[in-house]
This record gives C-alpha cells, sequence and structure tokens, in this order.
C-alpha cells in the first residue's frame, strides 16, 4: 500500500512559483531520495508532505486518505510522520531524554516511565545509550542529529522524512548519521530523503527523483539516474556534485 | 550629625514603610506579569481585531506619563468600585507596566527560532502545546534580563502612588521631610532603602537567570 500519494501539487510562495506539479507515490517500506540542485523545490515538497507547508493545488493522500488542511487533523497526520531538519531543532531547555520523550508523553499520552524506556531503548539504536542526561549544547552536531532521529522515531512513524539531515554536519560527523538511516531503511522503514550524499543514495535508495525548477524531471533506480540518465540537467547536476 | 540622626529617628518607620512598597511591587508586577503575556499573544495573533486591540493598549501605557496613568485610573477605578489606594495604585502599576511586559515577551517569543515550533508541530503537538511545552519555556528565559529590568522601574515607579496617599516608603520620606527640614538628608536615607532593594533584586534576577539556565550553564563548564 502506498503511504503517500500526492497528485498535481503546486506551491507558491508570494510570486514565486515553487512546485510546479508534482506526482509522487511512497510505498510503505520505499526509501525515496530526492536529489536536485538548491531551489529546485525539494525541501519545499517534503514540508508538503506533513504539512509544514500547505499545497496552494493538488491532492494529498496518506496511508489511502486524503488530506485537506482546511478540514483533516493535521496534528493527527504528523504524528505518523517524523521528520528531521538540517538544523537538528533539539529543544535546547530538555536535556537528550526529554527530547525524545517530550512527544510521547504530551501527545500519545504515555506514562513518563513507559516513555523513558521506549527512548533508552532508541538512543541505544542510535548509538547514544549514554547521553540521556546530556543537553543538547553538549553534543556534537553528529550527536544532535541522531538524537533527532530518535525523538522522531520514538513516535513509531509510518514514514520518516530527512530534511538535508547532514548538510549542518562537518564531514567526518556526516558518517555516523548516514549509517543511523541505513540501518533504519534495512530494518523496512518507509523513508523520504533530501540529500546531497550521493553515495548514500547509490545504496540505500530504492529510487531517486531528480528534481529542477518545482519539478521532478527524472526518476529511476540509483543505478540508472546515477550510471545512465537520460536528462541533460541530470547529467549536468552530477557532473558538478560528484 | 544630622544625616546619622535622621537615620536614628527614621530607620524602622522606612523598615515598614519598605514594606508597602514590596508589597505594591510584588503585587503590581505579578499582574504585569499576566497582563503583559496576554497583550503578547493578542498582539502575535492572526486575529486583526486583538492586534488592534494590544497595539492600542501598549500605546496607551507607554505614551502617557506615568502620573497621570495613575491618577486616572485611581480616581476613575474609584467613582466606579471602591478600591483602596493600595490596590487603586497596584492596578494601575500593573496596567502601566503591563505594556512594557508586552513587549518584552512579544520580542522573545518572536525570537524563538521557527524551527523550534516546527519541530514540536512534526512530532504532532498541537499548536497550543507546542507553545506552551517549546516555546514559552525559551522565551521566558530569554525575557528574564529584559524582565529584570522593568521590576526594578517598577520598583522605583511605585514612589509615585505616595501621591494617591499610599504610606509608602516614598511617601514617609515626605512626610518626615516636612516635620523634621531636613529634607537632604531624609532623602539620601530613603533613596539608599531603594539602592538597597535594587542591588539584592539584581542579583536576585541574576541567580534566577543563571538557575533557569541549566543547559548553558553546563555546556560552559
Amino acid at each position: 500500500m502506498s503511504v503517500i500519494d500526492i497528485k498535481g501539487l503546486h506551491k507558491h510562495f508570494g510570486d514565486l512559483h515553487v512546485l510546479k506539479g508534482i506526482d509522487l507515490t511512497v510505498e510503505s517500506g520505499e526509501v525515496v531520495v530526492i536529489i536536485g540542485p538548491s531551489g529546485s523545490g525539494k525541501s519545499t515538497l517534503l514540508r508538503c508532505l506533513n504539512f509544514l507547508e500547505y499545497p496552494d493545488e493538488g491532492s494529498v493522500k496518506v496511508n489511502g486518505e486524503i488530506i485537506d488542511p482546511a478540514t483533516s487533523d493535521l496534528d493527527k497526520v504528523r504524528r505518523h510522520m517524523g521528520m528531521v531538519f538540517q538544523h537538528f531543532q533539539l529543544f535546547p531547555h530538555k536535556n537528550v531524554l526529554h527530547n525524545v520523550t517530550i512527544a510521547p508523553v504530551n501527545v500519545l499520552g504515555l506514562s513518563q516511565k513507559k516513555a523513558n524506556a521506549v527512548a533508552r531503548n532508541l538512543l541505544a539504536k542510535v548509538g547514544l545509550p549514554d547521553k540521556e542526561k546530556a543537553w543538547p549544547s553538549q553534543l556534537s552536531g553528529g550527536q544532535k542529529q541522531r538524537v533527532a532521529i530518535a525523538r522522531a522515531l520514538a513516535m513509531d512513524p509510518d514514514i520518516m522524512l530527512f530534511d538535508e539531515v547532514t548538510s549542518a554536519l562537518d564531514p567526518e560527523l556526516v558518517n555516523e548519521v548516514l549509517q543511523v538511516m541505513q540501518e533504519m531503511a534495512a530494518g523496512g522503514m518507509t523513508m523520504v530523503a533530501v540529500t546531497h550524499e550521493m553515495g548514500f543514495a547509490r545504496e540505500v535508495a530504492d529510487r531517486v527523483i531528480m528534481m529542477a525548477d518545482g519539478l521532478i524531471i527524472e526518476e529511476g533506480t540509483p543505478k540508472q539516474v546515477f550510471e545512465a540518465p537520460r536528462e541533460e540537467r541530470t547529467r549536468t547536476f552530477l557532473s558538478q556534485i560528484l | 550629625m544630622a544625616f546619622l540622626t535622621v537615620i536614628q529617628e527614621h530607620f524602622w518607620g522606612f523598615f515598614r514603610a519598605t514594606g508597602l512598597t514590596l508589597q505594591l511591587t510584588a503585587v503590581s508586577l505579578a499582574l504585569a506579569v499576566v497582563i503583559g503575556l496576554l497583550f503578547a499573544f493578542l498582539k502575535l495573533s492572526n486575529n486583526r481585531v486583538a492586534n488592534v486591540v494590544a497595539d492600542a493598549y501598549i500605546g496607551l501605557t507607554r505614551g502617557l506619563p506615568l502620573i497621570v496613568q495613575l491618577m486616572f485610573l485611581y480616581f476613575g477605578i474609584s467613582s466606579i468600585v471602591v478600591l483602596s489606594s493600595f490596590w487603586a495604585g497596584s492596578l494601575a502599576l500593573a496596567f502601566h507596566a503591563g505594556g512594557y511586559v508586552a513587549e518584552i515577551f512579544r520580542g522573545a517569543i518572536q525570537n524563538i527560532d521557527r524551527g523550534q515550533t516546527e519541530a514540536a508541530r512534526s512530532l504532532g503537538m498541537s499548536p497550543r502545546k507546542a507553545m506552551r511545552l517549546i516555546v514559552l519555556p525559551q522565551a521566558f528565559r530569554r525575557a528574564i534580563p529584559s524582565l529584570g529590568n522593568q521590576f526594578i522601574i517598577g520598583l522605583k515607579d511605585s514612589t509615585l502612588v505616595a501621591y494617591l496617599g499610599v504610606p509608602e516608603l516614598f511617601s514617609n520620606a515626605m512626610t518626615a521631610a516636612a516635620a523634621n527640614y531636613k529634607p537632604f538628608e531624609t532623602y539620601l536615607v530613603a533613596g539608599m532603602y531603594y539602592l538597597v532593594l535594587v542591588v539584592i533584586f539584581t542579583w536576585m534576577v541574576n541567580k534566577l537567570e543563571v538557575r533557569l539556565t541549566p543547559h548553558r550553564q553546563e555546556a560552559t563548564r
């Protein structure tokens, strides 16, 4: 079953036409990587998936249900969609454990004790079992991003969205985050990732989507897109980035 | 020395009056925080009417001299309901400080990275929960230095309530100076009282700031 099914998606910011008619289906367990030059609308597309931005036109189906920002319970929709941001956005006034438990306790109504158990399990999974009492300001970028991943996973989402999650990291910290993502993919998590990490895309993605000027101009398996791109713009983009 | 005599004569009288000054300040500032938070939300709301109401209130409190507001509210309020001069004074001081506190809170809330709200919303929090659990605690910490400043101003502004007949510290000093013909020494003593209060208060605000900022404190270890 498709977790996400969007048709004819348009988004404007004032006069700027950012998304010009996007069709995209993401199947359960699929890992989709979105690539493309900056300004092509990748992040906006991702933010339309969990309605941090409202689409101007087109339909978005999540788990088979059409979502209308005007009438649907978006809080409920977002509960099933985890998101990880470029700049981490950990809550600086909460320690690591509470960053991970705050939503399960306050949104899902879990007891603090139960949420702690879930959080400890997840922190161990992302390789930070000994950091639960640390404050975000004491962590490296890579550690922050892994906590952010654990925080999103604590809601037990059906799908995870990654918005350039390694772009703000020092080069030597990129791998520890990608590794966690790779493990999640291997575990069957449905994922949509906007990234410039072509190595990750090649190894982990089931499908690579190339965006330019607010449109999907090419999509296919990593092998197709990276080794035999059909579009000139894909070739140019890849030659610049690889 | 005249100065020492004044201290001797008025130390305890001023000390008791200081209690009233502190009560006035505490009550008016506690109310001002509530009023300020309310109007900060009105100003930040997407509702145009709420914005206009907040702008009008903030404009009035900042645009009129405090003594005018005090007199206006005192005689205004007491013509409708019977209020002691203490409560009339407290309410007027709160009304005045509330405008400034509203602007402090508005600035602090707006200065919290939008990404924090987005992260909270992406976890399924409602706008209210995101505000209460994520934005406000951070905004409040950031507002403490400005709030502390505003509280010190509030403490000093409480002197004007003397003109409503509240026997607080400054009112006592005026009465004493008129009786002992030593205004210089008398106001010097009163001034020292205020100065000591401000120093203690500043120290408390600094303590509070450090205490409420564990993440920053530990980061510098």
